[in-house]
């Protein structure tokens, strides 16, 4: 399988001298849903600058998608590359909604004739299209987030990082959201590589595996099933599991190995037959 | 202090053609020492209720009782600085505000400018920074140093600097991780202990079942309900749908029990009692 990022023996000091990574290794398969899990500081959000080139490792080596992380390629790593960021406030431009979604292509140089069929397009994969021309500021949160989205996803980028993009939203704003990024990776599938950074476990267990950092470390490494089964390091790491683990490990009679929620539920209603 | 909304309208623009009503007719109270939690759906009035509390915002018409304090519509700017001195707001995302150089100089902000001497202002500071759990080696640090979590804190003892009897807060947990949330509702419960009034806002359902004695339920600018945690969250579920409003996930988990046929006796509150509930009802039978 082609590799979307893959990080190598990666060095980073904060301020230069706190050491945050040292010697960090990940790879990230090219079409995989990957979270990013942490507690805050633990150093989730610097690794995806890094990923960016908005900061310099101190060494070791980041490619992406076969090409390293060089001053010369970053330019060229980074059109790959779409971010959505955690305040939804803060990534607008535009006037309009579809200005804001035309702002990078017009970055991009994209030929205008070409721009209002790529606009449309984009804002109607996360259910926007009926917003174009409303004034972003009058959004709700979750809206913002979906046009950010739609923003990144005009440059068809090949990977997407979320940073914390549902951590400023209400209950509704982030179920919206989940439901768009489950939309996005059922159409284009392998197409798209996402990672998105959090602390939410209830978000987390949507993606393909779950790898959890703290302190700069690699922690767990799987799927979410195989994570959420290790209660104690999760909880030591600051962390918590979803509501149906949390709510699993309480129980006088526990399953015998992880359950997400529906598998939780159907065991209880066994049990009560 | 308790505090009083008697008959309160209010709408932006009026007296013009544009005038716009957002608080239909709020009659309700937040008593003394409680914690009082405010919900509704987004632009259902809750900031516009809580900006009248320290006078942001004065009632078109009604009034609002803070303590011997009344608010109408013809309260003067300048009789709002006792009231600003005793009411406190923490804005949603607070840490977006930090400005100074040191954390302490952030804190020690509100006291200077409601005219403490510097002396007296670094000490209320230090008993706020105290009071929320901000280190004393990070008090020289700029705040932009701190992690989410601190820089919370640290502008959460700004608004406690100037000692409120009443803390306005607008979504104090949002967005930190889950240590850096209990943190936060622990933070509120300490400031209840000290006998202080707290009114917050939240679209966590469960941040209202840690900590609020009362609950405050707005729709389109009115209020209609006010009532204990447990008796909130033991309406009808079809109620909840009208005011789109969510139920804490111990409830969400035992009605998707409910429609697989688990039925337990009352719908609980948190992750303890719906584990409690399944450990005495499941699979007894």
């Amino acid at each position: 399988m082609t590799q979307a990022i893959k990080i190598d023996n990666l060095k980073y000091n904060y301020n230069n001298d706190q050491v945050l990574f040292d010697g960090f290794n990940l790879t990230i398969d090219s079409g995989q849903w990957v979270a990013l899990v942490g507690h805050n500081g633990s150093g989730k959000s610097t690794l995806a600058k890094l990923i960016l080139g908005l900061i310099a490792a101190n060494s070791g080596n980041i490619d992406v998608f076969g090409e390293r992380l060089t001053v010369d390629t970053v330019h060229h790593v980074r059109e790959q590359i779409g971010m959505v960021f955690q305040n939804p406030d803060n990534q607008f431009v535009g006037a309009t909604v579809a200005d804001d979604v035309a702002f990078g292509l017009e970055n991009k140089q994209i030929p205008s004739v070409e721009m209002p069929r790529m606009i449309d397009e984009a804002l109607s994969i996360v259910g926007m299209l009926d917003f174009k021309d409303r004034e972003p500021h009058m959004l709700s949160g979750g809206q913002k987030q979906r046009v950010a989205l739609a923003s990144v996803l005009a440059l068809q980028p090949k990977i997407i990082i979320l940073d914390e993009a549902t951590a400023m939203l209400d209950p509704d704003g982030r179920a919206t959201i989940m439901h768009t990024l489950q939309d996005l990776k059922a159409r284009f599938g392998h197409d798209i590589t996402f990672v998105t950074i959090t602390h939410d476990m209830d978000e987390a267990i949507l993606a393909d595996r779950v790898v959890v950092i703290n302190d700069g470390q690699l922690i767990l490494d799987g799927t979410p099933a195989n994570v959420f089964s290790q209660y104690d390091v999760i909880h030591n790491n600051g962390l918590e599991l979803p509501f149906a683990g949390e709510l699993a490990e309480k129980l006088d009679a526990k399953p015998k190995s992880y359950l997400d929620e529906r598998e939780l539920i159907q065991w209880l209603s066994r049990l009560n037959k | 202090m308790a505090i009083t909304f008697e008959q309160v309208n209010f709408s932006y623009g009026a007296g013009t053609t544009l005038a716009q009503r957002v608080l239909h007719d709020i009659t309700v109270d937040m008593p003394t020492g409680k914690v009082t939690a405010i919900v509704g759906q987004t632009g259902s009035g809750k900031s516009t209720l809580i900006q009248h509390i320290n006078g942001l915002l004065k009632p078109t018409s009604g009034q609002i009782r803070i303590d011997d304090f009344e608010l109408t519509a013809s309260t003067k700017e300048k009789e709002l600085v006792n009231l600003r001195q005793k009411v406190g707001i923490v804005f949603q995302f607070p840490e977006n505000q930090l400005f100074a150089n040191t954390v302490l100089e952030d804190v020690m902000y509100a006291p200077l400018n409601f005219g403490a001497t510097k002396d007296a202002a670094k000490l209320e500071a230090a008993r706020a920074l105290n009071r929320v759990g901000v280190s004393e080696d990070l008090w020289g640090k700029s705040p932009f140093e701190l992690s989410g979590g601190q820089m919370r804190r640290v502008a959460m003892a700004g608004t406690l600097a100037s000692n409120p009897s009443v803390v306005v807060m607008d979504e104090p947990a949002a967005g930190l991780d889950p240590k850096g949330q209990t943190e936060l509702l622990s933070i509120v419960l300490e400031l209840k202990k000290l006998g202080k009034t707290i009114i917050f806002i939240s679209h966590q359902m469960d941040h209202v079942v840690a900590v609020a004695d009362q609950v405050v339920v707005m729709n389109e600018g009115r209020v209609v309900a006010k009532e204990t945690p447990r008796q909130l969250f033991n309406r009808e579920l079809s109620w909840f749908q009208t005011m789109k409003l969510d139920l804490p996930k111990a409830g969400q988990l035992a009605e998707k029990l409910k429609d697989k046929g688990v039925t337990l006796s009352r719908r609980p509150l948190d992750l303890g009692e719906l584990a409690e509930l399944i450990n005495q009802e499941v699979g007894h039978e």
